[in-house]
C-alpha cells in the first residue's frame, strides 16, 4: 500500500493544484511580482471564462461525448448579453438569467442532435460550431459591444481579498453544485455509468440518451454563463469572440483529469485545469516566451496529460490482465 | 492489489436495509423469435420453478441465449407471453425485468471499469439520503456484507476493472441480490471460469437455490449440467426437443437429444484421389492465451476439420497462423515455405488464404461492389496500364470470371456487396479468396449465416476445389458439416488438438462423442481423446480410431 500522500496525488485535481504551487512558486523566486495581489488576482479573473467552459465539457466529456461548440455558444451569448447591456442598459442579474437561457437553447440544439437524433457527437458538435459562430456576425451585424457600464466591470477589476477577484467568488458556488450533482445525486452518476460503459448503463436501467441530452444542455447552460463572465472580465464583445476558446475548454478539462473515454474527471479538475493553464502561460510571459508560443505551449501540455492519461490507464489495465492470466 | 483482494466462503445472506426479493416462478409460453428471416426461437416454452436449477442446454445456435435474453428483457419476442408468478410481462426492458426481479448474469460480466465495486453494484437504483443525495456511507457499508455473502473479498471502493473475471462474475451475482432479484439467469458464466472458480460459482447457485430462488443455467460443459441441475430442457434448433428432471436423465440420451440429426446425414462426400504433400504444416503454434500447442497438418487435396467449441481457441489459431495474430513459439509451414508469424499479405503470396468467420466485420467491404469486393486481395497483382494506373475493364472481367465460377447470382457485378443475400456474399468471397491462387485455405464457419440451398453449393465447391489439389482446413461448429465434407478431423479443446478421427471413423456420434468427452480430460494428456478408463465408442471393437489417426 503507498503512503496517504502519493494516493492523493492519484486525484487529479490535486496533483494539479500541486504542479500550480510548484509554478508559481517558481516563477516569483524569478520575479518577485509574481506573487503580488494584482497578478493572482489577473490570473484568477483570466481562468473563470474557461473555468465555465471546461465545468460544462466536463459534464459532457465524463458522459463520452464531446461538445466543441462551447466557445461559439460562449460568444453568442456574450454577444446577445452585451447588446442588452449596451442598448437597454440591462443590470446584472438579468444579464445572468439571460446569458443562462441562450445557453441552454444552444445547448439544446446540441442535445437534441445527440441525444435525440443519435449522430456523433464530434460530427453534431462540429456542425453546430460553425453555425453557433456563424450566428455571431449576424447577430453583431458589423457591431461590436465595447461600453460595458462598470459598475458590472468592477466585479472583474474589484478584489474581495488580496488576489480574490469578486468574479471568481462568484464561479466558485458553480463549481461547487456541478461536484455536488457529480458526486451525490443519481444524475450525475448515471454520466459517469454512461460514460463508462454504455450498453451495461442501458442494461442496468439507466436512461442512456436521457442522460446524454442533459449533458449537452448543462455544457450550453455553462458556456452561456460563461459569455456573461467575459463581459464582466472584458468589458467588451465581437464577432469573434470565443473562437479560440472551444479547444481551450477542452484543454482544461483533459488536463484536470477528465478522460476522452469517458467515466473519469470531475469539476475540481475543471477548475484546477483552467487555473493551471492560466497560472502556465503567465509564467510563460514572465519568463519573456513570447505570445505566439502560447497556442503551442497549451498545446504540449494537453498531450503531455493525455500520455500520462494513457500511461496511467494502459498500467491498471496491464495489473488487471496479469490477474486474470494467473487465475486461468 | 492482492492486499485488499481475497475471498470469504460463500454464504448467502440478505444485506440489511434491501428491499424485498421479487421473481419467483417464471414462465415463458409459446416464444419465438427470428432474426432478419432466420427462425431462432420456434414456439419454446419452458417453466423455471422457485427453489430449482433449470439448466438449458443445446448445441451452438440452437436458442439457449436468445431465450434467456428475451426473458430478460434484453430481446422482445415476436410471439409467445412470459408470465411471472401468475402475471403476464408485456413490453419488458432490462430495466422493467430487474424491477420484477429477474435478473441475467452475462457471459462476459458487463461491469463499468472505472467505477468503484460498490456503486456497479447499486447503479440503476442508488439509495439516497438526505437532500435526495446518494448515501455514499450506506452504500459502502452494505457492499461490504453483500459481496462478503457470494464469496468476494474486496475493497468497496476499488474500480471495478481490477477485479479479475471470477471475482466480476461473483460481483454480478451480488448486483443480482442487490437489486432484490429471486429470479436469476446465468448465460454460460462458466465458460471464462477456471475448475475451481467454476466451483464456487456452483456452491454460491445451491446456496441460492436453498433461499427458494428460481434459477436457469446456460453450459455447454455436460459435466457441469449434470452436476448442478435439478432440471434440465433440450434446445435444438429453437425448439424443445426433450425434459428431464433429476435422476432421469442418462448423458447418452441427453447427447442423442442435443445432436439427434442421425437421419439427415444423406451424402459424405468419397474422395477418389489420395491426398498428395503435406502442404499446410503447423507444428506445436502458440499464442497464449487461446493457443497453447496446436499440431495441424494438411495435404493437396484434403479437406480436414477442425471441430470443437466456440471458445475452444480455433479462431485464434487460425488467425495465427494467418499472420493477424502474433505467434509465441511453433512453426507454420505453407508448401514448405516458412511463413511463421508472416503478414497475411505475405501469407497470400505464400498460397496461404482465410475466410474469416465473421462475414460482416472481417469479410466484405460492405458498400463496395461486387468486382472491388472480389479483387481486393489480389490488387496487386491486377493488369495495370503504365505503373500505378490499374485498367479497371480487365479487372471487371477477373471477377466476373471467378464470380461465376463461384455460381454468385447478382443482378450486377458493380452493385454493392451488401445487396446480395448471406449465401451469394459468401461465395463472393470465395472468389475473391480463389482468385489469390491459393495452395492452402483456411475456412472459418463457411456456411455460417447461409441459408440451405447456399450451404450445399459451398460444400461442393469446396469439394471441387479440393479435387483440383486444394488444401482445405475448415472450421466448423456444425458437426453435421464436418461429416458430410471432411476426410479427416481434428478436435480442439482449449487451444490444444484433443484428438483426431480420419475416414470412415468420423460420423456424428464419434464427433459427439469427442466434443463432449475431451470436456472430460481437463487434466488429461494430451495424446488421449478421452478420460483414462472411459472407453472410446468410435471403434466398434477394433483399434480406437483416434490412437490410428494419430499414427497417420
Amino acid at each position: 500500500m503507498p503512503p496517504r500522500w502519493a494516493l492523493l496525488l492519484r486525484r487529479r485535481e490535486i496533483l494539479v493544484t500541486a504542479v500550480i504551487v510548484i509554478v508559481v512558486a517558481g516563477s516569483t523566486a524569478a520575479h518577485p511580482y509574481f506573487w503580488s495581489s494584482g497578478n493572482l488576482a489577473f490570473i484568477f479573473a483570466d481562468s473563470v471564462v474557461i473555468t465555465f467552459l471546461a465545468l460544462g465539457e466536463s459534464f459532457v466529456m465524463i458522459g463520452r461525448g464531446i461538445d466543441l461548440s462551447v466557445g461559439a455558444i460562449m460568444g453568442l451569448s456574450a454577444i446577445v448579453v452585451g447588446f442588452r447591456i449596451q442598448n437597454d442598459g440591462m443590470s446584472l442579474l438579468p444579464a445572468v438569467l439571460l446569458g443562462a437561457a441562450v445557453g441552454i437553447v444552444l445547448g439544446l440544439g446540441n442535445g437534441l442532435l445527440v441525444g435525440v437524433v443519435r449522430l456523433p457527437p464530434i460530427i453534431a458538435t462540429l456542425g453546430t460550431l460553425s453555425v453557433y459562430s456563424g450566428l455571431e456576425f449576424v447577430v453583431t451585424n458589423g457591431n461590436q459591444v465595447d461600453t460595458i457600464p462598470s459598475s458590472i466591470t468592477n466585479l472583474g477589476s474589484h478584489t474581495v481579498l488580496p488576489g480574490v477577484p469578486v468574479i471568481l467568488l462568484l464561479t466558485v458556488p458553480f463549481v461547487l453544485v456541478s461536484a455536488w450533482v457529480l458526486r451525490y445525486t443519481t444524475f450525475g452518476r448515471s454520466i459517469y455509468a454512461v460514460g463508462d460503459d454504455a450498453e451495461a448503463a442501458y442494461r442496468a436501467g439507466i436512461g442512456v440518451q436521457r442522460v446524454l441530452f442533459l449533458t449537452y444542455v448543462i455544457s450550453g447552460l455553462f458556456a452561456g454563463l460563461g459569455g456573461v463572465a467575459f463581459l464582466i472580465y472584458t468589458s467588451g464583445a465581437s464577432s469573434t469572440t470565443g473562437i479560440n476558446d472551444n479547444l481551450t475548454a477542452i484543454a482544461a478539462a483533459i488536463i484536470g483529469g477528465t478522460a476522452l473515454t469517458g467515466g473519469v474527471g470531475g469539476a475540481f479538475g475543471a477548475l484546477a485545469g483552467s487555473v493551471f493553464l492560466t497560472v502556465t502561460l503567465t509564467a510563460m510571459s514572465f519568463a519573456h516566451v513570447s505570445d505566439v508560443w502560447q497556442p503551442a505551449g497549451v498545446g504540449v501540455l494537453v498531450l503531455l496529460a493525455v500520455v500520462y492519461d494513457s500511461r496511467a490507464r494502459a498500467g491498471g489495465r496491464r495489473r488487471s490482465a496479469s490477474r486474470q492470466r494467473g487465475v486461468r | 492489489m492482492a492486499d485488499h483482494v481475497e475471498r470469504a466462503g460463500p454464504v448467502v445472506r440478505r444485506g440489511p436495509g434491501l428491499h424485498s426479493v421479487s421473481g419467483g416462478d417464471y414462465e415463458a409460453r409459446g416464444v419465438s423469435k427470428s432474426f432478419g428471416g432466420v427462425t431462432v426461437l420456434h414456439d419454446v416454452s419452458v417453466h423455471f420453478c422457485r427453489g430449482e436449477i433449470h439448466s438449458l442446454i443445446g448445441e451452438n445456435g440452437a436458442g439457449k441465449s436468445t431465450l434467456l435474453k428475451i426473458l430478460a428483457g434484453m430481446l422482445t419476442a415476436d410471439y409467445g407471453e412470459l408470465v411471472l408468478n401468475g402475471k403476464l410481462l408485456s413490453a419488458l426492458s432490462p430495466r422493467e425485468a430487474q424491477r420484477s426481479g429477474v435478473y441475467l448474469v452475462p457471459q462476459e460480466p458487463r461491469l463499468m471499469p472505472d467505477l468503484s465495486v460498490a456503486e456497479n453494484l447499486y447503479l440503476g437504483a442508488l439509495p439516497k439520503g438526505r437532500f435526495s443525495a446518494v448515501a455514499w456511507r450506506q452504500i459502502i457499508d452494505t457492499t461490504e456484507e453483500l459481496i462478503t455473502s457470494v464469496g468476494l473479498r474486496a475493497d468497496p471502493r476499488l474500480p471495478a476493472g481490477r477485479l479479475s473475471l471470477a471475482q466480476q462474475q461473483l460481483l454480478e451475482c451480488a448486483r443480482a441480490l442487490s437489486h432484490g432479484c429471486g429470479t436469476i439467469f446465468f448465460d454460460e458464466p462458466t465458460s471464462p471460469l477456471t475448475a475451481r472458480d467454476a466451483e464456487r460459482l456452483f456452491e454460491l447457485m445451491w446456496q441460492m437455490r436453498d433461499q427458494r430462488l428460481t434459477l436457469g443455467f446456460i453450459s455447454h460443459r455436460l459435466d457441469e449440467i449434470e452436476a448442478v441441475s435439478d432440471r434440465i430442457t433440450v434446445l435444438r434448433d429453437g425448439a424443445v426437443v426433450a425434459r428431464a428432471e433429476r435422476g432421469t436423465w442418462t448423458r447418452e440420451n441427453l447427447v442423442t437429444a442435443m445432436i439427434g440429426r442421425k437421419l439427415t446425414i444423406t451424402r459424405r462426400t468419397r474422395r477418389t484421389a489420395e491426398p498428395g504433400t503435406i502442404m499446410l504444416d503447423v507444428d506445436e503454434l502458440v499464442a497464449p492465451p487461446e493457443v497453447n500447442g496446436m499440431s495441424v497438418r494438411v495435404r493437396a487435396g484434403e479437406v480436414v476439420g477442425l471441430a470443437g467449441l466456440v471458445g475452444s481457441g480455433r479462431t485464434e489459431f487460425a488467425e495465427t497462423v494467418f499472420g493477424i495474430r502474433r505467434p509465441a513459439s511453433g512453426s507454420v509451414r505453407v508448401n514448405g515455405r516458412d511463413v511463421t508469424g508472416a503478414s497475411p499479405r505475405k501469407c497470400i503470396d505464400a498460397g496461404l488464404i482465410y475466410l474469416a468467420e465473421d462475414r460482416g466485420r472481417n469479410g466484405i467491404f460492405a458498400d463496395v461492389d461486387i468486382a472491388r469486393n472480389a479483387t481486393s486481395a489480389i490488387v496487386g497483382r491486377l493488369p495495370r496500364v503504365a505503373g500505378p494506373f490499374v485498367r479497371t475493364r480487365k479487372e471487371q472481367e477477373i471477377a466476373q470470371a471467378a464470380v461465376l465460377e463461384m455460381d454468385v447470382r447478382a443482378s450486377s457485378i458493380v452493385a454493392a456487396i451488401k445487396t446480395l443475400s448471406g449465401g451469394n456474399q459468401q461465395k463472393a468471397l470465395l472468389a475473391r479468396w480463389m482468385l489469390a491462387k491459393p495452395l492452402v485455405a483456411i475456412f472459418d464457419e463457411p456456411t455460417r449465416g447461409v441459408d440451405i440451398g447456399a450451404k450445399e453449393s459451398i460444400y461442393s465447391i469446396i469439394d471441387t476445389l479440393a479435387a483440383a489439389g486444394l488444401a482445405a482446413l475448415v472450421i466448423s461448429s456444425e458437426l453435421e458439416e464436418l461429416v458430410r465434407i471432411c476426410d479427416r478431423v481434428y478436435t480442439v479443446y482449449e487451444g490444444r488438438v484433443a484428438g483426431e478421427l480420419a475416414g470412415d471413423a468420423v460420423t456424428l456420434e464419434a464427433l459427439g462423442q469427442l466434443a463432449v468427452g475431451a470436456l472430460w480430460r481437463r487434466q488429461g494428456t494430451r495424446s488421449r481423446c478421452l478420460p483414462p478408463g472411459a472407453s472410446c465408442t468410435c471403434h466398434r471393437g477394433g483399434p480406437c480410431c483416434c490412437a490410428a489417426a494419430r499414427s497417420w
